[in-house]
């Protein structure tokens, strides 16, 4: 008996520590994340908080081109950012993002910033892609 | 008081600093030296809203934010 106690108390304490550790990771993923929406929500202007409470998405003009880019969102779809013309129609999607492991929130951020301050920077290193099909259709609103 | 705000795997980390103490603007000029050094950008905001990058310390930004270089992704 004795050794079987042994066992189920030390699976015990294992189990019970795993589910710690489990605890642990997710509170810190959601309040990686939920900093990183914060802090992106109190960056955005008023028309793109709103927009972006409204759709998955905001939108900014490009300080170089004066080109429109929606920013969507990250933890949703990628590459996000889709160049738009003034129908609304997408030309073009571009991959770029700030370095190292990020929450979505602070890598639309970087993305908001870069495009509205330094354009020509951001897409000299943005990766090109088709826009994503599925995306348009569920965009048409 | 005047923040620095990080991205960083956590979120972000908050650094404030009284513009007032000598002592901590000299470390915060440091401290946005020793990013912008390793690429990051730096950028504040207006009271309307609109952003701007900056290349130098400003002591009298309230906010300024701190984002890692960009990659292609």
């Amino acid at each position: 008996m004795f050794p079987v106690r042994r066992f189920t108390s030390q699976a015990g304490v294992w189990g019970a520590e795993a589910v710690r550790k489990l605890y642990r990771s997710l509170v810190a993923q959601i309040t990686k994340e939920a900093r990183g929406r914060r802090l992106l929500r109190e960056w955005l202007s008023p028309h793109q908080r709103a927009q972006f409470d409204d759709k998955d998405y905001f939108e900014v003009v490009g300080c170089d081109s004066q080109k429109r880019y929606r920013i969507y969102d990250r933890k949703l779809y990628a590459p996000n950012v889709h160049e738009v013309d003034d129908a609304g129609q997408f030309k073009v999607a571009w991959c770029f993002l700030p370095a190292g492991r990020l929450a979505a929130g602070d890598i639309m951020l970087a993305q908001k910033i870069a495009l509205e301050t330094n354009e020509d920077s951001a897409l000299a290193v943005a990766k090109r892609f088709a826009p994503r099909p599925d995306l348009m259709a569920t965009t048409r609103r | 008081m005047a923040v620095q705000i990080v991205m960083d795997h956590t979120g972000d980390s908050r650094y404030p600093f009284n513009p007032n103490d000598a002592q901590a603007v000299a470390k915060a000029e440091k401290r946005f030296h020793e990013l912008t050094g390793i690429g990051f950008t730096a950028a504040v905001r207006s009271a309307s809203g609109e952003v701007s990058q900056v290349r130098s310390f400003d002591p009298t930004a309230e906010e300024t934010l701190f984002f890692p270089r960009l990659v292609g992704g």
